[in-house]
């Protein structure tokens, strides 16, 4: 690797990749940054470039971290000599970044003892730690079915408008305000609108009683929709770079938020092309799979600390085996699909109980009754979702007694699924409700025992534990008369 | 192609659907024809019978012989033994008409539950299956009531309750069934048969209005009670046999009809989503060709 810093000049600029020659001896390692930081006819260009190929002849094809915009051949430009790198360290915690590591937050610069340069090597499959402990978030749907793992990694797949962001957010109130340890959310091509609202919402939020906000113990990291691909596809790497120091410094237990990594794909999709790869199935970059795996098994929990990652992953048009998604699938521990069906019955958070699943739903880790229940609750959807088909075309009456009584609880266990989010408060004018795992194990297990069978459907919709949903039947008894 | 092909294999299994559902209909509505020319038969003779018992009743109490009466007639001091007499159907594609009809059931055995010791008998495959499973106990079962019931049949039902309710065994009948009121009215009730007190009075009134019959009895009013009232019995009984059949094929015809309709609308649903899938496939390997090409270059 060249340590002296060299300086090329830039030959050609095509959307937001652009090439540079430098002396053939002195030529930038692949993954090195490469900056231009001069003033063109009165307007400042200060753009960072990240080394992708060796044309030959001292050329290189490089991926623009900020917009090309002003930019023109003949410029000159500056090998730093090593990747980018963003600060590390516990300085960086309560501020807001941006893919190179620079705080938007309008808090000054951030100066940390370290920096890490945002391309690293995944830990060693020696170091990789092997504990598996359910990590309890007081959502019922996911505490019964698709228990999360503590240092491992979720995904939350879902098309458009099915409410991944709020889950999202759902899991950092829930897990950052009870979390001891620190957390990096990583805001990838979303809308900045959201990455807003959640920083100052994280400056609200207290920690437990300590009276601390969760922006304190919180790094934020944000690439959004109006960055180039070269940003959306580098900023998780950044985040992660700034996880894996609490990581392997502190030991501590570290949570990663990423929303969306879809737009890491997409973003990589958009300039594969520019970079003169053929493309693949539907249109994504070759070396899709390549590209994912070098992000996914970087977030990974070792014998020092752990981190538990929950990942949002836009599926397009609906369609899980979109390659994107179908990808990233192969990474998780446990994997959440929202489905519109539910969403459109109104019932929220619009999980999918049957091709939602976890690693750890096992007897082995969750316990038998746990997983007994599960897969009881799971039987009963699964019968209610094949008579779908008879109910719709000959009616509920021509079903059998026993198949009656499976359509009667699957429609109340559907129900009951749904629950009071605590950052929706705003929108259900309900109360969020966390459910202990013991009782949503109870619930569950005495509608499917018929004990609830008495209550009417709509009693049994956002509510928290089944004793909720007979005090809804009770209050909605009284409004009737 | 997955999805695709998953798409057809629904398809071909609600078009069969469809079949089915179309030949029951057909079925369905060749039965009701008999059924309705049975029902509406056996509906003259038991208005004329009724009005007869109607009129004999008030003749008798106009005509100062109140001490004439008939045990079917008179309503027992306590009401401690009742039979529910529950009409379902055989077979099933029927919608809702087995559902109804159990539904006013379970509503008369709650009612009676702790005051009346309610027994209760089931003619019917489906009505027999739902007793079954809901864990509630029949005293007596029928299955052999199928769609053209005969008079022979009921009749021997009929004589068993007159001889239980005479001797004091039973101290009430209901029954429950679907009543046909026309082609597009069919009406799932439960109605009391015993004693036939109701009867009398329920039809006296339209037909007292009109002029009292002066009646010559022959040989003696007594016999002439004991003969009719037993047969009004049978034949509000036989009716009720009736009426439950033709409700099962105008039911199993609505049914079958909108299933038709639904399972129609479910295969051109269907089908649209397998084009849909078909084309975005065909678009997506033809991009995938031109852009492979086109990268080659």
């Amino acid at each position: 690797m060249s340590t002296a810093t060299a300086t090329g000049h830039i030959t050609q600029i095509i959307g937001s990749t652009f090439d540079a020659e430098f002396p053939e001896q002195s030529l930038p390692a692949i993954f090195n940054a490469l900056k231009v930081d001069k003033e063109v006819n009165g307007i400042h260009i200060k753009v960072t470039g990240e080394v992708q190929q060796h044309l030959g002849g001292g050329r290189v094809r490089c991926v623009a971290l900020g917009s090309t915009d002003g930019m023109v051949r003949g410029m000159d430009i500056v090998d730093t000599g090593a990747p980018v790198s963003v600060p590390v360290g516990k300085g960086t915690l309560g501020r807001v970044f941006n893919v190179l590591g620079e705080a938007i937050d309008g808090r000054g610069d951030v100066v940390t003892e370290e920096r890490w340069p945002i391309h690293r090597q995944p830990p060693l499959l020696e170091n990789l730690s092997s504990k598996t402990e359910v990590f309890e978030t007081g959502i019922k749907v996911v505490d019964l079915l698709i228990p999360f793992v503590r240092g491992g990694k979720a995904g939350l797949f879902g098309g458009a408008g099915l409410g991944k962001t709020v889950i999202l957010q759902e899991l950092i109130a829930r897990i950052a305000s009870s979390h001891g340890g620190f957390s990096v959310f990583a805001g990838v091509g979303e809308r900045t609108r959201e990455g807003n609202d959640l920083w100052l919402e994280m400056q609200e939020t207290k920690i437990g009683d300590t009276g601390r906000a969760v922006i304190e113990q919180t790094s934020m990291v944000f690439g959004q929709m109006n960055e180039p691909p070269g940003a959306r596809l580098r900023v998780a790497l950044s985040a992660l770079t700034m996880a894996e120091w609490f990581r392997d410094s502190t030991g501590a237990d570290t949570l990663l938020f990423v929303d969306n990594i879809f737009r890491f794909s997409q973003a990589g999709s958009e300039v594969s092309a520019l970079l003169g790869r053929m493309p693949s199935a539907v249109g994504y970059q070759p070396t899709l799979s390549t590209e994912l795996g070098a992000l996914q098994e970087r977030i990974t929990s070792t014998k020092r600390g752990a981190i538990t990652s929950v990942q949002a992953v836009y599926v397009p048009a609906d369609d899980p085996t979109d390659p994107a998604p179908a990808t990233a699938f192969a990474h998780l521990d446990a994997f959440i699909y929202l489905e519109r069906r539910i969403a459109e019955k109104g019932l929220y958070p619009a999980i999918d109980p049957l091709s939602s699943s976890s690693r750890v739903l096992d007897p082995q880790i969750v316990g038998d009754h746990h997983y007994a229940v599960a897969r009881r609750v799971q039987k009963i959807l699964q019968r209610y979702r094949e008579l779908q088909d008879i109910i719709a075309i000959l009616g509920i009456d021509e079903l059998n007694e026993e198949d009656k009584l499976v359509v009667h609880r699957a429609r109340r266990i559907e129900r009951f699924l749904s629950q009071p989010f605590i950052v929706a408060e705003a929108f259900t004018g309900k109360k969020g409700s966390i459910t202990p795992l013991k009782e949503t194990i109870r619930s569950f297990e005495e509608i499917c025992d018929g004990k609830w069978d008495h209550l009417p459907e709509q009693a049994f919709t956002y509510v928290g534990v089944i004793e909720e949903a007979a005090e809804q039947a009770e209050r909605m008894a009284a409004s009737v008369k | 192609m997955a999805k695709a092909r998953a798409i057809i294999k629904r398809l071909k299994a609600v078009r069969n659907i469809r079949k089915i559902t179309r030949t029951m209909e057909l079925v369905a509505t060749a039965r009701f024809k008999k059924a309705m020319d049975r029902a509406t038969e056996a509906a003259a003779y038991t208005k004329k019978i009724s009005e007869i018992v109607a009129d004999l009743s008030t003749a008798l109490a106009d005509a100062g012989a109140k001490g004439l009466s008939h045990p079917l007639l008179e309503k027992h001091a306590e009401e401690k033994n009742a039979v529910l007499l529950v009409l379902t159907s055989n077979r099933g594609l029927c919608g809702g008409y087995n559902a109804a009809v159990l539904r006013n059931a379970q509503q008369r055995i709650r009612e009676a539950a702790g005051q009346v010791n309610l027994q209760v008998e089931v003619s019917g495959k489906r009505g027999i299956n739902f007793f079954k499973f809901q864990k509630l106990p029949a005293a007596a079962t029928y299955t052999h009531f199928e769609d053209k019931p005969t008079f022979e049949q009921v009749d021997e039902l009929a004589n068993r309750f007159i001889k239980a309710y005479i001797n004091g065994e039973i101290d009430r009948l209901d029954i429950a069934f679907t009543r046909f009121e026309s082609m597009s009215r069919q009406k799932a009730e439960v109605v009391t048969l015993l004693p036939i007190g109701q009867l009398a009075t329920g039809t006296a009134a339209p037909a007292a209005s009109k002029t009292a019959v002066e009646y010559e009895f022959l040989p003696s009013p007594e016999e002439i009670l004991e003969e009719i009232v037993p047969a009004s019995f049978k034949a509000r009984l036989f009716k009720a046999f009736l009426d439950a059949a033709v409700s099962e094929q105008i039911a199993r015809m609505v049914a079958m009809k909108s299933a038709t309709e639904n399972a129609g609308e479910m295969i051109s649903t269907l089908k649209m989503q397998y084009n849909r899938a078909r084309q975005s496939q065909i678009t997506s390997e033809l991009s995938e060709i031109i852009g492979g090409a086109a990268a080659l270059e």
